[in-house]
């Protein structure tokens, strides 16, 4: 059985390493100390398990979890934490298995037996109750996790069932709504189409074309962005704000 | 609490306190006042009046304020229905000896009395009346006072509660995790570890209001970054640049341990290759100033740090409370660094007003 460690304390990698160790001497071992060095790791060496320290910097174990989700095989999942007032609730009514630490022996045991694979809809649940925001978007290209800093980003398109999300480096397939983008990061993204979103961060001037029609141009883009009339007003307001 | 206080249980003031003497001396002088104005006279008679009734009046007064006195430590013991019949009576029966000491001092000299029986019975009614007014108008003033008191002093305990420091949950449970993982291999940073958290709680037990000095606080500052550094290793940094701070002078318990705590938990932990936290002292004359710079990580999106805002209010209200207003506690950031500024009175125990 292959199992990852996720953990940015090196002292709990390598408590939980050893009980692993003592539990199945046969048990291959790998770390990472963060979920970003997880997802790297996993892409050359899929475990069977993974298990992910819920608080992390660069990125935390839910949204590594979030990222996982979308591959074909995802390895199954036991988070640990430390303490986690609130998102606990979420855990327990969601059966998601969670370790508290220190973690015991026993406990682990039964975790490993009974490990399962999550899907995306009961980890954004997590996710809320976590409340936070996730640092990177994913797609799964060519059976490998893709993915992009939302900080990066300067704007989503939807497009037909998908959104694309463009930042200088390229573009980007997300399975997902540009509705629930927008609901997730409120402070980031500025609706200004009905089909798309900006990053207002990257904002760099809006413009008026000569059939008196509206438009963005971000830092870094060639091409700019349509702004609906109706979303006139918020986007004039935002610059205001920028400038300010 | 002030030594001075008196007990917050019983309901009668101290009448034995200079203070409570002239409140009692001023509600005779005012009724005495009162009655005089009420009094249908000439012009003329009203300072004299006034100076009769104010000599009756206080003589009452002052009689009931001895014997309330004399009597507190016995009517203490009782409760407060028994006390306050018991002290109404007390007062009624003062003012009816007085009202015939009066009126035999008074009226009885020229040796009319068959005349005066009528007048005897109407002057001591009136008098004994008034006084049962006043006296029971008095009570309820003191009884008043002594509910608003009361419910002062339960605010401020139940505030001081609130401030009172506590561990963090979060904390505790990382450094147990961190003292199951040293035990295994190195037990004797294990036992440091412990002897470390132990010293911590014990401090974070103690009462919020409570003093120590500066070279206490800072020792269990260290402590904390002990444990800390075995939790995170290189990825925590400290440097100390503290000579110039003198160990005695006095400061809240829990002062600067929970912002370090903050600077770890915002600051250090988010940061995949950790960080410095400086902490840097100066003295300007009869000020102290504490400096705690740590990095942050620069994330734009994410600003709700509300359990941070809560222990540094929870530190500056107790800065305040304790000196009164001298001390302070300042906040600056700019993209990627925090820093908050204690600025403290330099106060020793023997010198606590230097």
């Amino acid at each position: 059985m292959k199992i990852l460690i996720v953990d940015d304390e090196a002292l709990a990698r390598e408590r939980l390493g050893g009980l692993l160790t003592e539990l199945d001497p046969a048990i291959a071992l790998t770390q990472a100390e963060n979920g970003l060095q997880a997802l790297e790791s996993i892409k050359k060496e899929p475990p069977d398990i993974v298990l992910l320290d819920i608080r992390m910097p660069v990125m935390g174990g839910l949204e590594a979890a979030h990222h996982l989700a979308g591959l074909a095989a995802p390895p199954a999942i036991i988070f640990t934490t430390a303490y986690q007032e609130h998102a606990l609730d979420a855990f327990e009514a969601n059966a998601v298995d969670y370790l508290l630490k220190p973690i015991r022996k026993q406990r682990l045991q039964t975790a490993l037996q009974r490990a399962s694979v999550y899907n995306r809809s009961r980890l954004s649940v997590l996710r809320g109750a976590a409340a936070a925001e996730r640092t990177h978007l994913s797609a799964i290209v060519h059976g490998n996790i893709q993915l992009v800093p939302v900080g990066e980003i300067r704007c989503l398109k939807a497009e037909q069932k998908y959104v694309i999300a463009v930042w200088p480096g390229g573009e980007l397939l997300i399975d997902e709504s540009l509705k629930s983008l927008e609901n997730e990061f409120p402070a980031r993204f500025l609706r200004i189409h009905r089909n798309a979103l900006v990053a207002r961060q990257h904002i760099e001037v809006l413009g008026k074309d000569r059939d008196g029609g509206y438009y963005l141009r971000m830092h870094d883009m060639r091409t700019t962005l349509t702004v609906s009339r109706r979303h006139l007003g918020s986007v004039r307001k935002a610059i205001k704000q920028l400038a300010g | 609490m002030n030594p001075d206080q008196q007990p917050t249980g019983t309901f009668l003031p101290d009448f034995c306190r200079v203070r409570i003497l002239f409140v009692v001396i001023m509600i005779a002088e005012l009724l005495a006042i009162v009655l005089t104005l009420a009094q249908p006279v000439m012009p003329g008679n009203y300072f004299f009046d006034l100076a009769m009734i104010s000599l009756f009046t206080q003589w009452i007064a002052l009689s009931c304020i001895g014997l309330l006195c004399l009597s507190r430590r016995w009517l203490n013991r009782l409760r407060d229905v028994w006390a306050v019949i018991l002290s109404y009576l007390l007062i009624l029966a003062v003012a009816t000896v007085i009202t015939e000491l009066a009126w035999w001092s008074l009226y009885i000299l020229p040796d009319r009395g068959d005349f005066l029986a009528s007048a005897h019975v109407f002057f001591f009614l009136r008098c004994v009346g008034i006084s049962a007014i006043a006296g029971a108008l008095a009570l309820r003033y003191f009884y008043i006072q002594h509910q608003w008191r009361r419910d002062i002093e339960s605010a401020a305990r139940l505030q001081f509660q609130a401030l009172q420091t506590r561990i963090r949950p979060h904390f505790l449970f990382n450094c147990m995790n961190t003292i199951a993982g040293l035990t295994r291999k190195q037990p004797a940073l294990a036992e440091e570890a412990i002897e470390d958290l132990a010293d911590l709680f014990r401090v974070s037990l103690m009462d919020a209001r409570s003093l120590t000095t500066l070279a206490d606080e800072l020792t269990l500052c260290r402590r904390y970054l002990n444990i800390e550094s075995h939790r995170l290793g290189k990825r925590l940094q400290t440097v100390w640049d503290i000579d110039a701070l003198p160990g005695d002078a006095l400061i809240p318990a829990l002062t600067l341990q929970p912002i370090l705590e903050n600077a770890i938990y915002h600051g250090i932990e988010p940061l995949p290759d950790g960080g410095t936290i400086t902490i840097t002292g100066t003295r300007q004359q009869s000020k102290l100033v504490i400096t705690i710079h740590n990095p942050f990580p620069d994330d734009d999106s994410v600003t709700h740090h509300e359990g941070n805002q809560l222990a540094q209010e929870n530190v500056r209200q107790r800065i305040e409370a304790v000196f009164m207003g001298a001390g302070d506690l300042k906040i600056s950031r700019d993209n990627r660094h925090y820093v908050v500024q204690i600025t403290i009175p330099y106060q020793t125990h023997e010198n606590p007003d230097r």
